[in-house]
């Protein structure tokens, strides 16, 4: 993966897979604390504590696993959190849904940037219209705080059967998700 | 700032033509989005069906995301469906070659063989 909004795409498929309704995706860039975080959560069937920690290690996953469950996605984002100063975490429970918290360090030279975060959003509520998605981004920037909401349910409710692929619907989740992206300055992270 | 309110006459007019043609979507397009496809540009070819969609305003075409489907060699793999007809998989996508299957298989009804990997179920 080039960039942290692939790696959130892969991670937004596992939640997917998992069979959550209702993913959050939240993304918080604070240059007082230094830190980039990308928080993921689901509620989806969840993992039991020796999935959760297979789903973590590049080496215990088989290939019969890696087709039910999850492959090399969640260690290659671990070791690129941890490669820059950052942590990566997964809480999980069976039947409830499962966290994933990944955080780099804002300035590290080795970050991987941020990248096209509005195609990665774009591209899963559009790619799932079975899945309503609550998406929150928020920048501290010294004083200055500015945060963008977005909820994919009442857009969902107001379309009733038309598709999310509707020409013009494509282009009104795509101006909406350019402008949150814009007002929280994250294009060039 | 979008609102609700432009959603309702996207809505309004949607309904319009879909009255005109029943309702029907004719074509789904679905994106294998696993680990490797996403590895191998899927999100970009996922972007020029989206991008072509909007541009040629087809109306009738749907595009989905799907898992791995064990053909990882061959990612971006894109499968393309039509009602009555068998399904269609092209391999090794890329931008290119998504504008080239809008252009002769979903717009002209023609199957780009350069690019299949597999046909029906």
């Amino acid at each position: 993966m080039q960039d942290i909004s692939l790696h959130l795409l892969d991670i937004i498929e596992n939640s997917v897979r998992a069979g959550s309704r209702n993913i959050q995706i939240r993304i918080i860039k604070d240059t007082n604390a230094n830190f980039l975080r990308i928080i993921v959560s689901d509620d989806g069937i969840g993992m039991d504590p020796m999935t959760l920690e297979r789903a973590q290690d590049p080496f215990f996953t088989s290939k019969t696993e890696r087709e039910k469950k999850v492959g090399l996605g969640i260690p290659l984002l671990k070791q690129n959190a941890e490669l820059c100063n950052g942590s990566f975490k997964i809480r999980s429970e069976p039947g409830k849904g499962t966290v994933l918290t990944a955080e780099f360090q804002l300035d590290h030279i080795d970050r991987m940037p941020l990248g096209d975060l509005k195609e990665t959003l774009l591209s899963a509520i559009v790619g799932h219209p079975e899945v309503n998605f609550s998406i929150i981004l928020n920048s501290l920037d010294k004083d200055k705080e500015k945060s963008f909401h977005f909820e994919t349910a009442p857009i969902k409710e107001e379309l009733g059967d038309i598709p999310l692929t509707y020409p013009d619907v494509i282009k009104y989740l795509e101006q909406s998700i350019n402008e949150g992206i814009q007002i929280t300055n994250m294009e060039d992270v | 700032m979008k609102t609700l309110a432009d959603l309702k006459k996207i809505r309004e007019k949607a309904q319009e033509e879909m009255k005109l043609r029943d309702g029907k979507v004719r074509i789904k397009i679905v994106v294998g989005m696993g680990t490797s496809g996403i590895a191998m540009g899927a999100r970009d070819v996922m972007k020029t069906f989206l991008e072509e969609i909007s541009n040629r305003n087809l109306t009738d075409v749907l595009v989905t995301q799907t898992g791995e489907k064990g053909l990882s060699s061959m990612e971006p793999v894109v499968d393309v469906i039509e009602e009555g007809k068998p399904k269609v998989t092209y391999g090794n996508m890329t931008p290119e070659k998504a504008r080239r299957v809008v252009v002769e298989h979903i717009v002209n009804g023609r199957v780009v063989s350069d690019y299949v990997v597999a046909t029906g179920d």
